[in-house]
């Protein structure tokens, strides 16, 4: 074999050519990003402010919070304002504990009844996950109050309607997961001597709690941040956040004490999303995985 | 288990003796017929593989046997009681699966663990016996450890003595070996091999490593299509195949088409034809006639210098030589045709035929074994086993050492 | 039978080999045939046990969700069309629903007609929005969602937390901080005069009835979805194959529109739906950005019409009317994911 005379390397050692990094991606991707999350913080920064001016900011303060002035009102303190929040807080709570072991056992029992009901109602359940918002909200409105009448307008209906506007959260990140499974594990807790119910309480739902704490914090958060189901079938003194927002936002005619309430619909979102997080790492410890798995699974992906 | 009682077999600690009898077993999926009517006998404390390639039938046969599948038809005999269509959480049978299966979400003491709370035990007869299937299965001290952390060797361990701490009658066991490399494979064969023979527990083994099969079992069953093709111990299979399939499949049979001139009996030899070269041969299927398939063990096949004349030689031409370390394989293409592998051991000497070399190939009578002509040819067979890549066949490894 | 204990050899084969053989070649050979058979049918009649995962079981699981689905979900969507295809009560001038599909009467629907005029522009700005708004998104998202998971390498966890965040955050917050922006006095037309774009005499209105801030409003909204379907489904492409097409000579462009673009095609598709399908229904983007009727969608319309009780059988039909409209690409989109799924399988 004849010796092939190399020549000598380059100076620049920086990948050129073919692969060279795609710096203007790069540049769009982070204009992308500040131009995503900078008003945000933007607006987070004026809940803190001193003056009642939402374009000028004129120092730091917690006066939107807690404050206790008689003339502009702070979350803590203003009826109206803090009404909202418990609200917020209870129908975020009550739906997501619904809604888990509603969308887990419909999940489970979906995968694993073949048939045409089953696929039916998975075709159902895929849907209502496509129907806009609005007319789910509408086609509600008339059921509660055409026939349904007993379920009054207020907590009770937009409960029953967040509830099933959420249902395909757990019914498909838990399918998902059910799918990645499959039945080995199932089979071997058998074959130990797991009767069925022992097979799936023991096994199938350790394994599960990962998409089930995942699916859990995509509903919790999902429900708080709701605006449409729960304007159209809103009743007396049911008021969320959100709705709040809306209804003092129109035309920029707002006080700092919205944007108060809305970095704190944001902190309920993330410090469930940071606990749910943390479980998840805490479940799956010693399994292999990674931090991105487990921001996807968070998100949903 | 104190390790001195490992020569006895029968004052083990398992529970009933293990024997399992399989009586006309079907299984079909629809317009399939996945497992044919099979029927097998299998000894208490013995170690028993089902062979054969993928779909052959034998990984449905063991989940029938563990209770994953419910037969067509037929009957499981556990110790004389027909557990064909009881859950499979009632029967005295564990399995190690070929995934392991282990929960990730357990430790290794607690995956061991596991089973036995399904038999209402003290806390500390638990642990007493987590830890001696540890024990038994090497791995004392890594009760705290995750199945993500373990190897994948460790983790075919754990699923052992998961499977073993429950003293069953019959361990299934579904190519376990399968996901690990080559030296790790052989090692742990070993190491099974010892294990059911100091436990004494009845093992039925899945595997389509022939190797494997051969190694460590008792007696094993070969299956093709969904039934039983041959079933007998390790040396009867490989030197007594019943029909081309099974010689094929277990090692390099060169597998030849040959014409009877003259059917032999016990006495007298069978008198066969290949090209216009006369043979003779003294094994298998003497009374066939018309054509049929001669088969002969390359090791038994020995080559010849070319001029040298004598009985059953048959001339041809070297293609090749593999240098195998031990032994060398020789690739020789016979005048009539065919292609014959010849496995020469390295006694020092270098292998006096080259590449290109001319040489008689002497198949001696006694080797030369005579199998039925039915069936598929010996091109489908080939293709059968190692698809479309013929020229594999030429190199294939050799059989069981 | 078995031999008497027998001390390992170097081969692993324990066994004598003077065990007879059993060659069963031909099914059903079984030596003890009579006897087992009778043995088997008494045995079998005691321990019949059922199957140890019945059908009734999953499918109780899965009951009380498929109940809740059925009632809150099919049922509704039912009166809709009774509703809609109901009448009005002449007194208290209130929609009646028809429960019987064959009374339904046309009369929501007719009046509907009679107002197509009304009707017509709002309808064609919810395309145009959608349309423009949906395009714009996907020429943002899909760049970023490619960087991020083509070329992220060690900071993919960073860009990953960062795409995601805007999940978190309510609609109504990300609305929220434009609408301070964008005020008479906000940040942005204190930018543009300071970038003297704009006279500070005549500040710009951007909250008074611009289109532009609507579809602003749009993309802003509903973008972090559609990044996070696309990030989802081009982080699923193998890169090896983008390696290949580059091994075999084609450039990076081509490479692009000849491979990654095809194999995108239904991630891309995904997140359409999931953006389109959301935004013809929005009205509140535009009641919180613009408030006036020059910009007002479909959406608006609808809620306007169930705030009034004899316009609500209007706001039936327009809703049914809208469902059989959005019923084609919704269809398409279900049938397509469990396809899909079902090949990942």
């Amino acid at each position: 074999m004849a010796t092939v005379a190399v020549p000598p390397n380059k100076a620049s050692s920086r990948r050129k050519g073919p692969w060279r990094h795609p710096w203007g991606l790069e540049a769009f991707t982070w204009i992308y990003l500040i131009w995503s999350i900078v008003p945000i913080g933007i607006a987070v920064l004026f809940s803190f402010n001193r003056g009642k001016s939402q374009s000028a900011f004129q120092g730091l303060s917690l006066r939107w919070y807690t404050g206790t002035s008689q003339a502009f009102g702070s979350v803590m303190h203003d009826p109206i304002l803090h009404s909202a929040v418990v609200q917020t807080l209870k129908l975020g709570f009550f739906v997501t504990l619904i809604t888990i072991p509603l969308g887990v056992g419909f999940a489970i029992g979906i995968d694993r009844w073949r048939g045409r009901t089953s696929n039916g109602l998975n075709l159902v359940m895929i849907f209502s996950f496509v129907v806009p918002e609005l007319l789910l909200a509408v086609a509600l409105m008339f059921v509660f109050l055409q026939l349904l009448k007993f379920v009054h307008l207020g907590t009770d209906a937009e409960t029953a309607a967040l509830i099933v506007w959420n249902i395909s959260w757990p019914a498909i990140i838990v399918r998902a997961r059910l799918v990645t499974i499959g039945k080995v594990y199932e089979e071997a807790a058998a074959d130990l001597g797991a009767s069925r119910f022992s097979a799936m309480w023991r096994v199938l739902l350790p394994l599960l709690i990962p998409a089930i704490f995942a699916s859990a914090v995509l509903t919790f958060a999902s429900v708080v941040d709701d605006f449409v189901l729960v304007e159209q079938l809103s009743g007396p003194g049911s008021q969320t956040m959100s709705v709040l927002i809306y209804s003092q936002a129109h035309g920029g005619n707002n006080g700092p004490a919205l944007n108060a309430l809305a970095t704190l619909m944001l902190v309920f979102s993330l410090v469930v999303a940071g606990l749910g997080y943390v479980a998840y790492r805490f479940m799956t410890r010693g399994e292999r995985g990674s931090t991105t798995e487990a921001l996807t699974s968070i998100a949903g992906i | 288990m104190p390790a001195g009682r490992s020569r006895a077999t029968t004052t083990s600690s398992t529970s009933a003796g293990g024997h399992v009898e399989i009586v006309e077993l079907t299984k079909s999926f629809g317009e399939t017929l996945a497992v044919d009517g099979i029927s097998i006998s299998i000894e208490a404390g013995e170690f028993f593989s089902l062979l054969g390639p993928s779909g052959c039938g034998k990984t449905t046969t063991l989940r029938m046997v563990a209770g994953f599948e419910e037969p067509t038809s037929g009957a499981i005999l556990l110790d004389g009681k027909d557990v064909a269509r009881l859950a499979p959480n009632k029967r005295n049978v564990n399995t190690v699966f070929q995934s392991y299966a282990l929960f990730p979400f357990l430790n290794v003491a607690d995956n061991v663990a596991f089973g036995l709370k399904y038999q209402s035990l003290g806390r500390s007869e638990v642990s007493q016996r987590v830890g001696e299937a540890l024990d038994l299965v090497q791995l004392a001290g890594y009760e705290r450890r995750r199945p993500g952390q373990l190897s994948g060797g460790q983790q075919q361990r754990v699923a052992l003595a998961r499977a073993l701490v429950l003293k069953p009658a019959v361990l299934l066991l579904d190519e376990p070996l399968g996901a690990l490399d080559a030296k790790l494979r052989r090692a742990l064969q070993v190491e099974l091999k010892a294990l059911q023979e100091r436990v004494g527990v009845t093992f039925l083994y899945v595997t389509h490593d022939q190797e494997e099969a051969l190694t460590m079992s008792d007696r094993l069953a070969v299956m093709s299509t969904g039934h039983i093709a041959q079933l007998g111990t390790p040396r009867e299979v490989y030197e007594e195949p019943a029909d081309a399939y099974v010689a094929d499949f277990l090692g390099v049979s060169n597998l030849m088409e040959a014409t009877v001139i003259r059917s032999g009996t016990d006495s007298s030899p069978c008198q066969l034809q290949i090209g216009e070269f006369h043979l003779e041969a003294e094994c298998g299927v003497l009374s066939a006639t018309g054509a049929v398939k001669l088969a002969i063990r390359p090791e038994r096949v020995q080559l010849k210098p070319y001029d040298e004349p004598g009985q059953n030689r048959v001339p041809g031409m070297v293609e090749r030589v593999v240098f195998l370390g031990s032994a060398s394989q020789v690739i020789v293409r016979l005048a009539p045709g065919e292609t014959l592998q010849s496995l020469v051991h390295n006694d020092g000497e270098l292998v006096a035929f080259q590449q290109g070399s001319a040489v008689n190939v002497l198949l001696p009578p006694d080797a030369l074994r005579v199998l039925p002509g039915g069936g598929a040819s010996v091109a489908e067979i080939r293709e059968e086993t190692y698809g479309d890549q013929p020229d594999l066949a030429a190199v294939a490894s050799p059989g069981a050492p | 039978m078995p031999a008497a204990p027998v001390a390992p050899t170097a081969t692993l084969r324990s066994r004598p080999d003077g065990v007879a053989p059993e060659t069963s070649r031909a099914p059903g050979q079984a030596p003890r045939k009579p006897p087992l058979r009778e043995r088997m049918r008494a045995r079998s009649a005691q321990d019949r046990i059922e199957s140890w995962r019945p059908r009734w079981f999953w499918a109780a699981l899965a009951i009380p969700g498929a109940f809740w689905l059925i009632v809150f979900f099919v049922l509704p969507f039912y009166v809709v069309i009774s509703v809609a295809a109901g009448i009005l009560d002449p007194i208290f001038q209130s929609p009646v629903p028809v429960w019987n599909p064959f009374l339904w009467s046309a009369s929501n629907f007719a009046n509907l007609l009679r107002e197509v005029s009304f009707l017509w522009p709002p309808f064609l700005r919810t395309i145009a929005y959608t349309a423009i708004a949906s395009a714009l998104s996907l020429a943002i998202a899909y760049p970023v969602a490619y960087f991020v998971t083509r070329y992220a390498g060690k900071r993919k966890t960073l860009y990953l937390v960062l795409l995601i965040s805007p999940f978190w955050v309510s609609y109504m917050m990300r609305m929220l901080a434009w609408i301070d922006l964008l005020q008479v006095s906000g940040y942005v037309n204190k930018t543009l005069e300071w970038l003297h774009l704009m006279s500070a005499k005549n500040p710009e209105s951007w909250l008074g009835g611009h289109p532009a801030t609507v579809i602003f409003g749009l993309i802003y909204g509903y973008i972090p979805y559609l990044i996070i379907v696309l990030y989802a489904g081009l982080d699923r492409i193998d890169g090896r194959l983008l390696e290949a097409s580059r091994d075999l000579g084609l450039g990076r462009w081509r490479t692009f529109w000849r491979v990654t673009v095809p194999l995108s095609r239904q991630t891309v598709l995904a997140g359409m739906f999931i953006t389109v399908l959301p935004m013809v229904g929005d009205y509140f983007t535009n009641q919180l950005l613009s408030a006036t009727r020059s910009t007002t969608m479909i959406g608006n319309v609808i809620e306007g019409q169930l705030d009034v009780a004899n316009l609500q059988g209007d706001g039936a039909a327009a809703s049914v009317v809208l469902l059989v409209l959005l019923l084609l690409p919704m269809i398409y989109y279900v049938r397509s994911t469990t396809k899909a799924s079902r090949e990942n399988l």
